[in-house]
């Protein structure tokens, strides 16, 4: 019994990182007033520079290079949004057609080929064919992974796990402890009232969604080596755009992601275990719609508890700022 | 936003234009698609394949007669979609679920043939008409969910639509691998071919022509129902400002769902065009990524259904192309979404350059 | 005494028009120099330029006896300057303790917010001030925000203050409390600029004054060596009528009755407590108070857009408590909604469109289903020449316009009788003149007078009291949601309504 609340709740950390990863990162977006919807298309970036990256290097370039075109591409995002004003909305689609079509393309098997290649001439032939990578190591903390049922389940993980449990504090300190964070949701709020003091909006702007696209490919890349390390079309499935709705689950507040992402993780682990059981033998299509029609249904919550508390979306949310008013 | 950059030989300045000449907004868009043809040659270049032979192939897909028609053929589901997006991006509705739309048509119409096969129901002749409505009435009611939980309890439609999307695609597989499997199939997830009277051949026999047809007549539809009804005015002034409409009486919760009805209602139908006139059947992944597309079309057409006409066999082709480069030059069908990103970001870029200008003033630093 | 500031000889372009006109100004240490002109003279403008937000085309900006090159508000905070403006620059969902620390320079990585807290405490207590730097900025009343806005640049070390149309928000209370204040900062040696377009505060509590007119200044003076007539012709560049044309009021039946009326604001607290009033035809009831104390939310609940929690609300006998919008315009009423520009016109549509966003639905101007464009094109001609809207085209978008202008479309829509025919029964004005030049302002005023002798039924929200008393023949008075007095015209004066809009809160404390 034990074993089997271990085996659940270790699987629900698994599933819920992705999201927690993403979701860490696109509140800063939003707290700025930046809407990202690139996210789906940068994650799916990062898987496949990962996989690529591992093959040729090891993990270490691997987790470096999905951070890094995850900070490139939402880049793209930033110069359109901020200083050309463009909407966020088509500018981040374009941004995930983009990641979903150039990452099919790199990993396409003869392309993969050349790009490995070129990365490091001296791998051997299996390794430019596989369809696989070798799966980040979990690694047991010391100490902390014997304490029953909570150490098994939350401290044996690997490393982009255990990075997300401290991001997460982390980011909800600077946030709103420190003069960053509070100019980072001034400008979120209110971007003339913060330019007017000084605070530089676009500079603000900026780190924020490129913090957002460095989370997404790094999410990108656990979902990839450090969950299921088997490269396929469409690996993301829309994690991205869900990463979006916690996002809102989560009020843009980093430590209340963390619930949201294990929530997630949740229903993914019983979607994983009824399969398991067969449940689904007939149709596992049904239990596949499980996560977007959660999805909906805490939308639809949340706006029932917002509309309550009147909690707000950060006002400037998706609205180019410029100084001129032009 | 006035940037200014000095350097020792001048300063470049930036600077809202306070007209838009046409000829600007030609050019800008003309270079706009050169330069991403050009960042697609550098992409292709590094990772191995001739950029010019690739062009070469693509370019067949404008020229060849089977090709071209293949074009046209794909650019109706596209056209009768952005169709329908440009009428939910007018009222400020985020319509990103013309795919699932496009596959809830597709459910329809099916069904209606089905049914007609199996049960005997209907006569052959209203057997296209009904699937028209049906894949309009089906398509409109999966974007009416989302514009139901936008305005009453305002729920983001951006992610409800998107999510509609990914759930639409598992009832299709679902019904696929299922009940709706052709049982002489020999197995594979396919269902029956369509009768040739539910199929749209009936201009010249041809399902291109046909699909030009309806695109055509689709956007006039549009065009006349945005310019000259009520509703049309109203989707318009919604799409300007909520707070005026409510000033001027308008119900904008009636406006906006019936607006995302008429939307989701023409995606269905390009949905139906997908399995009356491409495929002549239902199969898992019938839509390459169409309601995407779709996206990108009505945005660059600036939603004017006219354009959205013209764009939308751009894209056709460009699918096209991408079949065609694949299948002699093994690149893979992913490069055509990249493709279609590029020339999107770029000609997005466009539209700052159409709004700003670039002024070179002599001098040195200083004031 | 030692210049502060000195502007000389600044020129400001923007697409269309000279904002400012080889300015020069100065400004001494110690002083109070109120900077007066009516809407669009460039005061605004100029103020945004030494503030760093704007940069000059030409001309130099001296502070301190320093050249300086501001790029950012920024450098000018840097320098000891701040600004006010006249709409609150503050976060409201943040505190007011985040509101001024935001930005400011040596704020440390970690936030000590305990420290900061006591320094806030202690700077307001020298000017008389009770804040509680922990509450929310959106609890708080007008009075305490422009509180907050002064700390903000206190806090920041100014010594050079710029307010831009302080008081339009203030009870006269208030506005006493902050001229104290503002005497209190002149004798500590800093010196501040007040934008202005009210004459008689120019008089109470400044040293100089500076008038500007279209772009440019038109003279300096001492105010001790000025009166309020001189003023305003300098302000306006003819001689300025300050009284209007009346006939006398013979008002008639009740048009309008609300009883009871309660609803709430955005923010979910009462904004109308137990409102009783009537409107009777051929009456124009004025409607004085500081603007946010529920003159817009009654405005709202009359017209549908507001829902009423309590009472009830009737439109010639009928009740239409919580109708539609649409339901309340069919009857007959008539809404000129405030700042115009957000609420009541589509900046982006067309003159025409713009004219019968209300009246499209109806025919001769549609059927069942569709506009017809060529019967709607022939009346706004009409309405065009009618109202005297300046115009190149009546497909111009309305953008295009200036407000006086846009002001003038909003009268044509509203009073022209597109529904229905003839005069609206009942017609409610919600600061329809606010932000409008004299000449403009005229019109709407002469408008509102030619429809009292018809026989409309006038509400009519101002915060301008000359306004009221020219135009109303009664006044009541809000505070807080409630009607804490009716005058008629003839027991009116400043005095008696100052006191009605602040009895509640004398009481209170």
């Amino acid at each position: 019994m034990m074993e089997w609340i271990e085996s659940v709740l270790h699987t629900t950390v698994q599933m819920g990182t992705v999201y927690l990863l993403a979701s860490l990162g696109e509140i800063y977006a939003e707290r700025s007033g930046i809407l990202n919807l690139g996210l789906e298309g940068i994650m799916i970036m990062g898987a496949a520079l990962s996989f690529i990256f591992t093959i040729a290097y090891g993990y270490f370039a691997a987790i470096l290079m999905s951070i890094i075109v995850g900070v490139l591409m939402s880049l793209i995002l930033a110069v359109m949004a901020v200083h050309m004003r463009l909407n966020q909305v088509v500018t981040g689609l374009a941004l995930t057609m983009l990641g979903l079509g150039l990452s099919g393309f790199i990993a396409f098997p003869e392309i993969r080929k050349r790009i490995l290649l070129a990365l490091n001439p001296a791998l051997p032939q299996e390794a430019l064919m596989t369809q696989e990578a070798p799966k980040l190591p979990e690694i047991s903390l010391p100490v902390l992974s014997n304490i029953p049922l909570i150490g098994e389940s939350f401290f044996s993980h690997n490393v982009l796990v255990y990075f997300s449990y401290i991001a997460a504090p982390i980011m909800w300190y600077i946030l709103f402890k420190t003069r960053f964070g509070l100019s980072l949701r001034s400008v979120g709020e209110d971007p003339a009232t913060a330019d007017s003091l000084g605070v530089n909006v676009y500079l603000v702007r900026y780190s924020a969604t490129m913090v957002s696209g460095g989370f997404a490919g790094l999410a990108g890349a656990y979902l990839f080596i450090g969950f299921h390390p088997f490269w396929q079309e469409g690996l993301t499935a829309g994690k991205g755009f869900i990463a979006l709705a916690l996002v809102i689950l989560s009020t843009w507040n980093p430590l209340r992601a963390i619930l949201g992402a294990y929530l997630f993780g949740g229903v993914e682990t019983i979607q994983f275990r009824l399969q398991l059981f067969g449940f689904g033998a007939q149709s596992p299509y049904f239990l596949a719609m499980l996560p977007y029609l959660i999805t909906i249904l805490t939308l639809i919550m949340i706006s029932f508890e917002n509309v309550r508390k009147r909690i707000g979306v950060p006002a400037s949310l998706g609205i180019p700022y410029s100084r001129e008013q032009d | 936003m006035s940037l200014k950059i000095r350097t020792k030989f001048g300063s470049i300045k930036i600077e809202r234009r306070l007209t838009y000449p046409r000829h600007i907004s030609i050019l800008t868009t003309v270079l706009a698609i050169l330069l991403s043809f050009a960042a697609v040659a550098v992409i292709l270049t590094l990772m191995g394949i001739n950029a010019f032979e690739a062009f070469a192939v693509m370019a067949r897909a404008f020229i060849v007669p089977r090709l071209l028609f293949e074009s046209v053929k794909q650019s109706i589901p596209i056209c009768l979609s952005a169709l329908g997006i440009a009428i939910a991006f007018k009222m400020n509705f985020w319509n990103i679920g013309a795919e699932g739309q496009i596959y809830m048509g597709m459910i329809a119409a099916t069904g209606v043939v089905l049914l007609h096969v199996y049960y005997g129901a209907f006569n052959e002749y209203l057997l296209l008409p009904l699937m028209t409505i049906s894949s309009f009435l089906l398509g409109g009611v999966w974007c009416l969910i989302t514009s139901f939980l936008k305005s009453k309890l305002n729920v983001n439609e951006i992610l409800t639509t998107l999510m509609l999307n990914y759930v639409a695609i598992l009832i299709v597989d679902y019904l696929i691998h299922g009940p709706w499997r052709d049982p002489k199939g020999y197995g594979f997830p396919l269902s029956i071919a369509f009768p040739n009277y539910a199929k749209f051949i009936f201009v010249l026999d041809s399902p291109a022509y046909t699909g030009l047809l309806i695109s055509i007549l689709a956007a006039a539809a549009v065009f006349f129902v945005m310019k000259y009804t009520k509703i049309g005015f109203e989707i318009n002034v919604v799409g300007h400002s909520l707070n005026v409409a409510k000033y001027a009486g308008i119900n904008v919760s009636r406006v906006i769902m019936l607006g995302s009805f008429l939307s989701g209602g023409l995606a269905g139908i390009g949905g139906l065009s997908i399995v009356s006139g491409i495929i002549g059947r239902l199969r898992p992944r019938a839509s390459p990524g169409y309601g995407y597309t779709a996206i990108i079309v009505a945005a660059l057409a600036g939603l004017n259904p006219w354009l959205i006409v013209v764009a939308s066999l751009f894209f056709g082709g460009l699918l096209t192309a991408g079949e065609s480069l694949q299948a002699s030059m093994n690149v893979p069908k992913a490069a055509t979404q990249m493709i279609q990103a590029i020339i999107f970001l770029f000609i997005l870029m466009g539209e700052f350059f159409k709004r700003y200008q670039i002024i070179f003033e002599r001098g040195g630093n200083g004031s | 005494m030692e210049d502060l500031v000195v502007l000389r000889g600044i020129v400001k372009r923007f697409p269309g028009v000279v904002a400012n006109d080889h300015v020069d100004f100065t400004l001494k240490r110690g002083e109070v120099h109120a900077l007066l002109g009516e809407n669009g003279a460039g005061k605004t403008t100029l103020m945004n330029v030494l503030y760093g937000l704007y940069k000059p085309n030409e001309g130099e900006i001296y502070v301190k006896n320093k050249r300086v090159h501001l790029k950012s508000p920024k450098d000018a905070i840097e320098l000891g300057i701040g600004m006010v403006y006249q709409n609150f620059r503050l976060i409201e969902s943040h505190t007011v303790l985040e509101n001024i620390i935001l930005g400011a320079k040596d704020l440390e990585f970690k936030i000590d917010f305990e420290r900061h807290e006591e320094k806030i405490k202690r700077l307001a207590e020298v000017y008389g001030w009770k804040i509680d730097p922990r509450m929310k900025v959106w609890q708080l009343s007008a009075g305490e925000k422009q509180q907050v806005e002064l700390l903000k640049i206190l806090y920041r070390g100014a010594d050079i203050l710029i307010l831009d149309e302080p008081t339009s928000v203030l009870t006269p209370q208030e506005t006493r409390r902050l001229f104290k204040a503002l005497r209190r900062m002149a004798s500590e040696g800093k010196g501040i600029i007040f934008i202005t377009h009210k004459l008689n505060e120019v008089m109470e509590v400044s040293d100089r004054v500076t008038v500007m007119r279209r772009g440019k200044v038109i003279i300096t003076k001492n105010t001790a060596e000025t009166s309020p007539v001189e003023l305003a012709n300098y302000m306006v560049g003819r001689p300025v009528i300050l009284k209007i044309e009346k006939a006398e009021s013979k008002p008639g039946a009740e048009i309008a009755k609300l009883i009871d009326l309660e609803a709430l604001s955005d923010k979910g607290v009462l904004a109308l407590r137990k409102v009783n009033l009537t409107i009777r035809k051929g009456e124009i009831v004025g409607i004085a108070g500081v603007s946010g104390n529920g003159q817009v939310e009654l405005a709202e609940v009359m017209i549908g857009l507001r829902k009423a929690t309590k009472g009830k609300v009737m439109i010639d006998g009928v009740d239409v408590t919580n109708k539609n919008v649409k339901e309340i315009i069919e009857l007959g009423v008539a809404y000129i909604p405030p700042e115009s520009t957000r609420w009541g016109i589509v900046k982006d549509l067309r003159i025409a469109d713009n004219l019968f966003l209300k009246a499209y639905r109806y025919p001769p101007y549609s059927n069942k289903l569709l506009l017809n464009w060529k019967k709607i094109f022939e009346e706004t001609e009409k309405l065009v020449k009618e109202f005297e809207i300046m115009t190149s085209s009546i497909f111009a978008k309305a953008r295009s316009l200036s407000g006086g202008n846009l002001q003038r479309l909003i009268l044509a829509r509203e009073l022209s009788g597109l529904i229905g025919g003839g005069a609206p029964k009942l017609i409610i004005a919600a600061y329809p003149t606010k932000g409008l030049d004299v000449g403009a302002t005229e019109f709407v005023h002469k408008t509102l007078l030619r429809y009292r002798e018809l026989g409309s039924g006038i509400l009519f929200i101002s915060e301008d009291l000359d306004e009221i008393l020219m135009l109303s023949d009664r006044i009541a008075v809000m505070l807080e949601g409630r009607i804490t007095g009716v005058l008629s015209r003839e027991e009116a004066n400043v005095e008696k309504i100052g006191l009605l809009m602040s009895k509640a809160v004398a009481q209170a404390r």
